[in-house]
Formats: C-alpha cells, structure tokens, sequence
C-alpha cells in the first residue's frame, strides 16, 4: 500500500523543553488512524508540524512522497490541496456566511465559477449532515456541534485524499459526539479517505478506528489495534483504558 | 493524471466522459445548447470525486442513465445526487432599498443613544456603591490604565501639536506680516491652541488610540468569557474593567491638552524667530502679557467631558460585543465614529454656551 504520511526521526524542541525526540510513524493509504497520548505529549504539535505549520528542528516529514519542509512554495500549496484540516474548535471564518466558509477553498483554488463553488459547498454541507437552511446562517448562529460539521464540510470543499482532524469530538455532547464519528467513517469509505486524527476520545478508538497510535516521552510507545495495545505494559495506558471500562461498571452499576 | 475530457454524442444523446474529473474539470465540459442528455457514460473516468461527480450529475440532469460507470464511481456518484437532491435552492437575501438603509441606520442611532443612557445608569450605581468603600477601588488596574493612556500618549500628543503649531503659525504669520503685525501672531496662535486646536485634537487622537484600543481589549475578553469569568467571582466587570479606564483618562486628557498646549505654543515659537524675527523672548513676553487664566481654562475644562464619553462610549461597545471575531471590528470602528462625533458636538456645544455666557 502506498504510504502516505511518513514521518521519520522527527525533533521538536519549544521553549527549551524537547517534545519529540526521533519520532517515527507511518500512515498508509486508506487507514482511519488515530493518535493519542497523555497532555503535553506533542499531538497537536506533531500534527502542525504534518500539515506545514511549524517545523519541526530535525528529521523529515514526508506527505504523498513529498518532504514538506524541502517543498517550494508552489509544491506545498499543490500539498495542501490534496489534505483537508479540521481544527479544534472548527476555526471556521467568522466574517463568512457558512456556505461562504465552506466554498472559501473552492473560490481560491479552482476555476468554478462561484454559484458553482456555492452548489458544491452546499453538496459538502448536505454530506456533513447539516440541513439546507443553515447555508446563510453565520458561523456564531449555530451549536458548537453545528459548527463542526461546517467545519468538516469546509475541509472536505476541495476532496482532499487525506484528513486531518484534532479532536473532532472534543467539546460535543455524547449522542453528537458519536454521530459525528459515524459520519468520519461513513465519509471515508464512500470517499475513500486516508483520516489522521487526534482524540481523547475512548469511544472514538473503539468504534471508527483502524489503527491507534500512542505518543510517550516524545516517542512511539506503540501502534495497532485497541485490543493490541492493552498488552502493552506502560502505566499511562492501563489508566487510559482503565478509566473507560470503570465508566461502563459505574454505567451497569445503576 | 489524465486529463479531464467530454463530448456529446448527438445519435444516442449521449455525454461521455473520460479522464480525472475533479472540480477543475468544468472548462472540460462540452456546451450542450439546451439538448437533453439521456446517458451519461463514464466508462473511460480514471478518477472521480465529489466535485467531479457534482459536476457531471448537473450537466447531465437528475433523468439521465447512468451507463459504464466503475463500481465506486457508481457509490459515489450515487452518494452525491442524494444528497444534492436535499439540498434544494435557498432563495438569495433580498437586496434592501436605500429607505431601508437609512431606516435601519437611524434605529441604530437610536440605539445608541438608548444604551449609552442605559451604561450611564449602571455606572452611576456601581460608582454609588463604591464612592464610600475605597479599598473596593482597583487602584493597580488604575496605575496601568494611566501609565498606558497618559504616558504612552505623550510623544504622539507632543509631536502632532508642536507639528499643527508650525503650521498655524506660519499661515497667520504669512498673513500678519502684511501688515506689520508680527506681533499679533502670538495672540491668534495662542487663543487657537488653548481654547480650540489642542483640546479637539487631543481628543480625536485619544479617541483613536485609546478608545479603539479599550474596545479590542474588553471585546476580546468578552469573547474569551473572561467578563463571565470576572462576574462569576463576585466582582463587578464594572467596577474591575470599566471605572479605572474611566477615571484614567479623565485624569489623563487634561494632562495631554496642557502638554499640547505646550507644545503648539512652542511650534508657534519656532516659526515666529524664523519667518517673523520675533525672538524667543519677545514671544514669551508677548504670551505672559495676553495670556489669561480664562483661556486656558475653558481649553482644560472640555477635556475631562470629552474623556468621559470617549471613556464610556468605548467601554460600553467593548461590553457589548458579540462572540466573534467579526463583532469586536464592527463595534472598534463604531467606537471611534461615535467618539468623534461626540466630540465635534460637544465642541459645538461648548462654542455656543461660552460665548452665551460671555466667557
């Protein structure tokens, strides 16, 4: 299969303190592939750095065969056309009506005229689960639930191959949080996606997830299924895996 | 990659497709002058997206069959018009007429001045509470608030007047020396600084810088719920945010007209020795002998009403901003309009009660 992020010995080091020190993974074509690891562990960061954001102090990040941080400014715009981003809290432009947001993409990068990129923006709504009536609506006039979707949305306008998305369910309640999980993995086998994300979320891991990552002390403690991970013996991972079946005793408790 | 292509088969009514179709495919699509499309043949599409895919359904129409297609482009394909299908048209937002403009405008005005009575009311209250507890005062967030809105201000302040002092001491003097009243030029210079130049444009400046500045900072907090924040451990947002602005710069415009004052008399100075061959000392001379406590006075004493309601104007649009990014530009250029136009009628006000009264 073909890889398409690979990143290879990677060093961060911010404010004197190193993040990541050698770090090396690889997401093939495909994978839905989540990364998780304690607080301070350097997922957003790795993730920024992924996506061209910051750079990192050593090793090479390589998307769809491309070192990112030895492209010329004309191969990371053609890079970035090939991924879509999903931020924290949806970074959705507030100026933007939510179609406007969603077609922002469309409008930059390709020739369409704009009703055209508006129709395309509103098929991208529509695939994100979100009724018509919202397209006019401003950003700051819908839920945060709401405003993740317009945010999936604007990161699928321009049909990357590969998604990124930094905590999808974070901030959402239980019912949304898996709706929107089920919509990610619906979205990626119907439209063949390649998904990279971060998450605190348990629920998340065990239902749409192909591949788990861990980050520890700025390297990759392991990688595989749930189910492989809980034989790895490291104290921060029984107490995360620990801490959701005693969430399901207390549940059968009642 | 291959490249996108489409042609129109007339016979059989059919549009073949074949190559990459992504939402750059459009220029690839053939013009069908208004013929329908019967089948839509994708047997030669490498690639396909949801873009692509938009694009062909559209041209082709919701009627056509569906012919050759690969099996995930037929997935796709098939995922996209149900969901083009719910998307439906939403009717474009009705253009508003220049009487609904200006309807809208004036009720914005009104509002304005509605909520601006309304501040005033809370604020008067809150001072009520706090005028006989001193040790509820935030004398810290004072002390910054002066050092940031007086200090801060003074080169700005110093340089604009000594700048504008050049200027109308140069044009008056132009016109005196025709007839050989050099001298006079010290009398028009400085009753138009005291009483009128300095304290208007110490106010506009301050108005822009600091009334822009106090409305970003308390809407960016009110955007970050740290005004929540604040309310919730029991202190007031006013008396926390608002009063110390409003007390600094009432101390501080004063402040800044004087060394405005200063300033411009020392411009006038400066042009008055070069184009007049007044010297030094006898434009000092000339200033003691005109210069009254009156004129001075009536300059210093709109400053601190103009700080007020430069104070409050911004506080009270930086309270009321909304939870985006976009509320805190409108309500920091609604600031500054606001505070101008206060200005100018305040000053307005003040010409016409002086001269009234005498003054």
């Amino acid at each position: 299969m073909e890889t398409v992020i690979a990143v290879e010995n990677v060093g961060t080091v911010l404010g004197g303190h190193a993040i990541h020190r050698g770090l090396d993974l690889n997401v093939t074509r495909g994978e839905v592939v989540a990364l998780i690891g304690g607080s301070g562990t350097g997922k957003s960061v790795l993730m920024r750095e992924i996506i061209g954001l910051l750079r990192p102090q050593s090793g090479r990040i390589m998307l769809f065969g491309q070192s990112v941080w030895d492209a010329t400014p004309d191969q990371v715009n053609a890079l970035r056309r090939r991924f879509g981003v999903l931020f924290q809290d949806g970074a959705l432009f507030s100026s933007l009506s939510v179609e406007d947001n969603v077609a922002a993409p469309l409008f930059e990068h390709t020739v369409l005229p704009r009703a055209t990129c508006r129709q395309l923006a509103r098929l991208k709504l529509a695939l994100a689960g979100l009724p018509a009536d919202v397209a006019r609506k401003r950003p700051s006039e819908l839920s945060g639930g709401m405003r993740k979707r317009v945010a999936l949305a604007r990161a699928l306008a321009l049909d990357p191959e590969l998604l990124f998305l930094d905590e999808p369910t974070s901030g959402l309640d239980p019912i949304s949080a898996r709706a929107f999980d089920h919509l990610i993995r619906l979205l990626a086998d119907s439209l063949g996606l390649t998904v990279f994300l971060i998450t605190h979320d348990l629920d998340t891991l065990f239902s749409i997830i192909d591949r788990v990552i861990v980050l520890a002390a700025g390297r990759v403690l392991g990688s595989g299924t749930v189910d492989e991970l809980k034989n790895i013996d490291d104290a921060w991972l029984r107490d995360y895996f620990a801490a959701r079946s005693l969430g399901r005793e207390s549940a059968h408790g009642n | 990659m291959a490249e996108a292509r489409a042609h129109f088969d007339a016979t059989e009514g059919a549009l073949i497709a074949s190559g990459d179709w992504h939402a750059d495919a459009v220029g690839a699509l053939p013009d069908l002058g208004g013929k329908t499309v019967r089948i839509l043949d994708g047997a030669g599409i490498a690639q396909l997206d949801t873009n692509g895919a938009w694009l062909l359904l559209d041209a082709a129409g919701a009627q056509a069959e569906l012919r050759g297609f690969q099996p995930r482009h037929l997935v796709l394909l098939q995922l996209v018009a149900k969901h083009a299908a719910r998307t439906g048209v939403v009717p474009a937002p009705r253009r508003e007429g220049a009487i609904e403009l200006a309807g809208r405008g004036a009720v914005a005005i009104w509002g304005h001045v509605v909520g601006l009575l309304d501040f005033v009311g809370r604020l008067s209250i809150e001072l009520a509470f706090l005028i006989g507890r001193p040790w509820h005062w935030r004398w810290r967030e004072f002390g910054a608030q002066v050092r940031d809105v007086f200090v801060g201000a003074i080169p700005i302040v110093a340089g604009m007047l000594f700048l504008l002092g050049v200027v109308f001491a140069y044009l008056l003097g132009d016109q005196a020396v025709r007839y050989g009243a050099n001298i006079f030029v010290v009398d028009g210079l400085l009753l138009a600084m005291l009483r009128e130049v300095s304290p208007v444009i110490v106010a506009v400046l301050v108005a822009g810088r600091t009334g822009a500045a106090i409305t970003a900072q308390i809407g960016t907090m009110k955007v970050n719920e740290e005004i929540d924040a604040i309310a919730t451990l029991g202190l007031s947002p006013l008396a926390v945010l608002v009063i110390p602005r409003i007390v600094a710069l009432l101390l501080a415009l004063p402040l800044l007209v004087f060394i405005g004052d200063i300033a411009g008399m020392a411009g006038g100075m400066l042009v008055a020795k070069e184009q007049l061959d007044l010297s030094y000392r006898m434009f000092s001379d000339r200033m003691l002998d005109v210069i009254n406590l009156k004129t001075l006075l009536v300059g210093l004493g709109k400053a601190p009403v103009f700080a007020v309601f430069i104070a409050m104007i911004a506080c009270r649009m930086g309270m009321t901003v909304s939870r985006d990014a976009r509320s805190v530009g409108e309500h920091t250029t609604s600031t500054v309009v606001q505070s101008l136009v206060a200005i100018i009628i305040l000053n307005a006000a003040f010409a016409v009660t002086f001269v009234q009264l005498g003054i």
